[in-house]
């Protein structure tokens, strides 16, 4: 079964994570823009760190036979920064009809100030003139809270509900996002979030529709193959195929798609792999010879 | 670089603990004299050569690099003040203990006040702007254990509010503990914001000062609202949480 995250931060990463996550049946990956653990200071920093998600990762992502999308944005947290929030809105519109660019995000709250929901409603517009969905982040903290006031801005705009994905979902939130007509997104961690225990008793209590899990994975302690883990205890616990395939596979893609920046041909084979290519005179490889194959039949062989 | 953001919520009332207004160089002549027996003679040479090379004029230069040397020049060895000490600083009004505080803290202390009297007040907010901006941790966090100290200390409010977004636990800790800043200034939402940030990263609440004097209906609901997330995720629940809820008479 081929697996989708629709949540990983992969510019944290290392190669050795994308050799594992390969490895373990992950064909895709959309690289939501966020916060990059320290405030940033400059609006030009953000700039090169659009560029870095479009150009560097996705190669790199390639490199691996794992096919590479992003989401865009200014991150909550730094909504409330007025030395660059403004800047970065007028950023985003250069950036936002990009190949590759499949959705607005993460915006939404972080601590429910008045500068977060004004960039998060101006983000919704951005989404809205770009034809793009929106990835929602919830906060960590008042959570509950938070996701209420998320789901009213949505609603309040008139954001078409199905094209907004609700992220890090708990016990107390995802029955509130599933009465909407919003999708749910839910951050598999090692200690924080959700974990997989949960995420079963959640997937058997409320089925896989508009359901998606991910590892929301960056440079705090985290697990890049979460989803593939998830995965493993849903089969486990006699959750249907065709329920996790829904999870993990067709509902990102279903979701994502609605950008029309998907290309569902190319993800439904295998991807070819050529380390021999160079990106700006740049290889991944550091000596190494370059793995290339023309139809690799599970994904992730390949880099073996 | 921080301008004042817009705060739609009641900010402290005036029955809320206000440090005192300090008046800048009696208490960095106090600092200095903190510092000075802790330092060697080397230390103790370059000390007092930066603090004259800031007279008569402030040379922004010469500040910035006395700022950062300072822990370099006069070490970071953890403060444990004597009776003497204390009793002098809560004399001036310094009522609370620096618990935590390096002495090369206390030098970036002694050298922002120093600053806080030689510049006008808007030069001033620049310079600690960009001690903040240009700091490393450690610089950042003598910036946040100074504010209280600095005259008309709630123009920095800007920068306090976000210095609780980071992500360093230490930098974080600088304003929300053994700081008087956050409960004298901070509007209600972000003064909630900090003590659940707290809870969340298991930092003990009495070590936010002021506290008692800033629980409000919507903190507690905030609290009982994170008590409850925990339940149905089958986690512990911090045990702090009650003191907010009124359920406990002191936090733990």
């Amino acid at each position: 079964m081929k697996l989708f995250d629709p949540h990983i931060h992969m510019t944290s990463r290392t190669t050795m994570d994308y050799e594992a996550m390969a490895q373990a049946g992950i064909a895709a990956v959309v690289e939501p823009s966020f916060w990059i653990g320290q405030p940033r200071t400059h609006v030009g920093t953000f700039e090169d760190y659009f560029n870095l998600l479009l150009g560097w990762e996705r190669f790199r992502a390639s490199q691996f036979g794992i096919h590479h999308v992003c989401a865009l944005s200014l991150n909550p947290k730094e909504a409330n920064n007025p030395r660059v929030a403004p800047g970065v809105i007028e950023l985003l519109p250069r950036y936002l009809a990009k190949d590759g660019v499949v959705a607005v995000g993460e915006i939404g709250y972080d601590d429910l100030t008045p500068e977060e929901e004004k960039y998060f409603a101006v983000q919704l517009e951005l989404a809205l003139r770009f034809d793009l969905p929106a990835l929602v982040h919830t906060p960590h903290r008042d959570k509950k809270r938070g996701t209420e006031r998320s789901l009213a801005l949505i609603k309040d705009m008139g954001f078409p509900e199905a094209r907004a994905l609700i992220d890090h979902n708990t016990e107390e939130t995802l029955p509130l996002v599933l009465k909407t007509g919003c999708w749910a997104g839910h951050s598999i961690y090692p200690h924080t979030k959700m974990d997989e225990v949960r995420m079963v008793a959640l997937v058997k209590r409320y089925g896989s529709d508009r359901i998606l899990i991910n590892s929301a994975a960056d440079w705090g302690v985290s697990d890049p193959l979460k989803v593939s883990k998830t995965v493993e205890l849903l089969r486990q616990s006699g959750v249907s195929e065709a329920d996790i395939e829904r999870i993990v596979w067709e509902n990102p893609l279903t979701f994502f798609g609605q950008s029309a920046q998907l290309d569902l041909a190319e993800l439904s084979t295998a991807p070819r792999i050529d380390q021999s290519r160079l990106f700006e005179g740049n290889s991944v490889l550091r000596g190494q010879t370059p793995a290339v194959t023309v139809a690799a039949k599970q994904p992730g062989s390949a880099t073996r | 670089m921080h301008n004042p953001l817009s705060y739609d919520q009641p900010r402290p009332q005036s029955t809320w603990h206000h440090p005192p207004a300090f008046a800048p160089l009696p208490i960095a002549e106090l600092l200095l004299d903190v510092v000075r027996p802790r330092v060697g003679p080397g230390g103790r040479e370059w000390l007092e050569r930066a603090v004259a090379d800031l007279r008569p004029s402030l040379d922004r230069d010469a500040f910035a690099g006395a700022f950062t040397l300072s822990a370099r020049r006069v070490g970071k060895a953890l403060l444990a003040l004597s009776g003497e000490e204390l009793t002098r600083l809560q004399g001036s009004g310094v009522t609370w203990t620096l618990t935590g505080w390096g002495v090369d803290e206390l030098s970036r202390s002694m050298l922002l006040l120093r600053a806080a009297a030689a510049l006008p007040p808007r030069e001033f907010e620049t310079l600690v702007e960009e001690c903040y901006g240009r700091g490393d941790s450690r610089e950042r966090q003598a910036v946040l254990r100074s504010l209280a100290l600095l005259p008309a200390a709630d123009r920095f409010l800007a920068l306090a509010v976000d210095a609780c977004r980071t992500s360093i636990q230490p930098l974080f800790e600088a304003i929300a503990c053994e700081n008087p800043y956050p409960a004298a200034h901070f509007p209600e939402l972000n003064f909630n914001q900090m003590v659940l940030k707290a809870l969340f990263t298991g930092v003990a609440l009495r070590r936010i000062l002021g506290l008692e004097g800033r629980i409000t209906t919507e903190l507690r609901r905030m609290a009982a609202d994170y008590a409850s997330e925990r339940r149905a995720a089958a986690r512990s629940v911090p045990p702090d949480i009650d003191y907010v809820l009124g359920k406990e008479r002191s936090p733990s």
